[in-house]
């Protein structure tokens, strides 16, 4: 077989293994996400429990451990910290995407879209995607200090804060975009 | 045999004229001709390419000249018009939302010009293989723009009503089988020819069968056009979206490589 039959079989190969992930719908997608009232269903952010993993991920916390705590303990700290670190990492993901469904709301519904900004956020993620699988491995490996996740807190914090003042900013502006463009429709005039 | 054409083939070729008569009259009684124009004109082009080859066949021969550039050239206005039928499904499954809708034209269209471009340096360039090249480069391309429209709708989380998702499915997969078979018939031109046809034909009876199921109801009716957002809205939060994405990717970046951040 000659290379570039063996390219154009493999070309075709991954075209339809991209039309049966793209067709594949897991269940929690099954709904049109284009709703922007669907941004609001799941308000509670990680950021919540930020004092709770402050606490957990506290290198003071573990040296005083290191001192006074047997081995078996402090195993089982290690442990548990490994836990806590990851999952907030799930969680930091999980802002994330929320941050996503958000930006790809807004696009579907806009009138224009800027390719510029479409792809960075396309480019965002993929990076994002991994990093994230990077540093669960090196965690689960051993090899990252659990402590250098509490960094992202005050990141997440802040994020978290400023996108529900964004949101109710963008909700106020369809508000009164909508409240506009009934009011022009009532008198008979067409919005261009 | 009728003009040198196997019994076999013959029995497929009428398998496959009876399934197309079948989805044309479908698409007329169901009323989906409105929705689909196109495609109902790619389906009614196959019916007419089908029985003018076979008068052809019977009068001059299955493997003479005139057969042979008479049924690619019919085969090239097919092909067209499997392309506009595409284009129509991708119509359907974005239009309502006119932004990212521009965004995906000009995206599709890069892309089926690329595999296009892509199709013609890889080809064989001997004149008497052009015309299954050109053929193989628009079905690649064909299929290259169905899997962009769906992989497009998924990551914006676009919902393809399922009728389009099935007439797509069936134009994609019958568009990879043949330029897979085209690839073979350039390679192994004077061996493959009747098992070419004999496969070719059933690869698009199957895309009919699929077909037939996906019009046996009515297409249902979506609004034209979503209620969309204020224009200003995109422009000033998409920016701040994007920094922020951006900051929770550098803050794992220093995750991932620590020293950078030590000072």
């Amino acid at each position: 077989m000659s290379l570039s039959l063996f390219l154009l079989f493999g070309f075709v190969g991954i075209l339809l293994l991209g039309l049966g992930w793209a067709l594949w719908e897991p269940r929690e997608r099954r709904k049109l996400q284009t709703d922007p009232r669907s941004l609001d269903e799941d308000g509670e952010r990680h950021v919540t429990y930020l004092p709770q993993i402050r606490q957990a991920l506290s290198p003071m916390d573990f040296d005083f451990l290191l001192k006074s705590a047997s081995r078996e303990l402090q195993r089982r700290v290690r442990l548990e910290r490994l836990g806590v670190a990851l999952a907030y990492l799930s969680a930091v993901r999980a802002d994330f995407h929320r941050l996503l469904r958000t930006a790809r709301v807004i696009a579907v519904l806009s009138p224009e879209v800027a390719a510029v900004h479409e792809l960075e956020r396309l480019r965002l993620t993929a990076k994002f995607a991994w990093q994230y699988k990077m540093i669960r491995w090196k965690l689960l490996a051993g090899f990252a200090p659990v402590p250098q996740l509490d960094g992202l807190s005050n990141l997440v914090s802040g994020l978290s804060v400023r996108m529900e003042a964004a949101m109710k900013e963008l909700g106020e502006r369809a508000a009164a975009a909508a409240k506009l463009a009934s009011s022009v429709n009532r008198r008979g005039l067409d919005v261009v | 045999m009728i003009g040198g054409i196997a019994q076999f083939q013959l029995m497929m070729w009428a398998a496959s004229t009876a399934a197309g008569v079948f989805v044309l009259v479908l698409l007329a009684v169901r009323k989906n001709y409105r929705a689909y124009p196109a495609f109902t004109f790619y389906i009614f082009v196959n019916l007419a390419q089908a029985i003018l080859l076979f008068s052809m066949f019977r009068r001059w021969g299955y493997l003479s000249r005139a057969s042979w550039l008479f049924g690619w050239g019919t085969q090239a206005v097919t092909v067209c018009a499997r392309a506009l039928a595409v284009a129509e499904i991708c119509r359907h499954v974005l239009s309502r939302y006119t932004g990212i809708w521009a965004l995906a034209q000009r995206l599709l269209l890069l892309c089926a010009g690329l595999v296009l471009l892509y199709s013609g340096l890889a080809a064989r360039h001997q004149w008497q293989l052009a015309f299954p090249s050109a053929d193989r480069g628009l079905e690649l391309s064909i299929a290259a723009v169905i899997v962009l429209l769906f992989l497009f709708a998924r990551y914006y989380g676009v919902r393809a009503e399922r009728t389009d998702r099935s007439l797509a499915i069936g134009l994609c997969l019958y568009s990879c089988f043949r330029a897979l078979n085209d690839t073979i018939l350039e390679r192994y031109l004077y061996g493959y020819d009747t098992l070419w046809t004999i496969l070719g034909m059933l690869a698009f009876f199957a895309s009919l069968v699929l077909w037939s199921w996906a019009l046996r109801k009515p297409r249902t009716e979506i609004a034209a056009e979503e209620n969309l957002l204020p224009l200003g809205v995109y422009q000033s939060i998409t920016p701040q979206i994007n920094l922020r994405l951006r900051l929770l990717n550098d803050q794992l970046c220093q995750i991932w490589k620590p020293e950078v951040t030590r000072h």
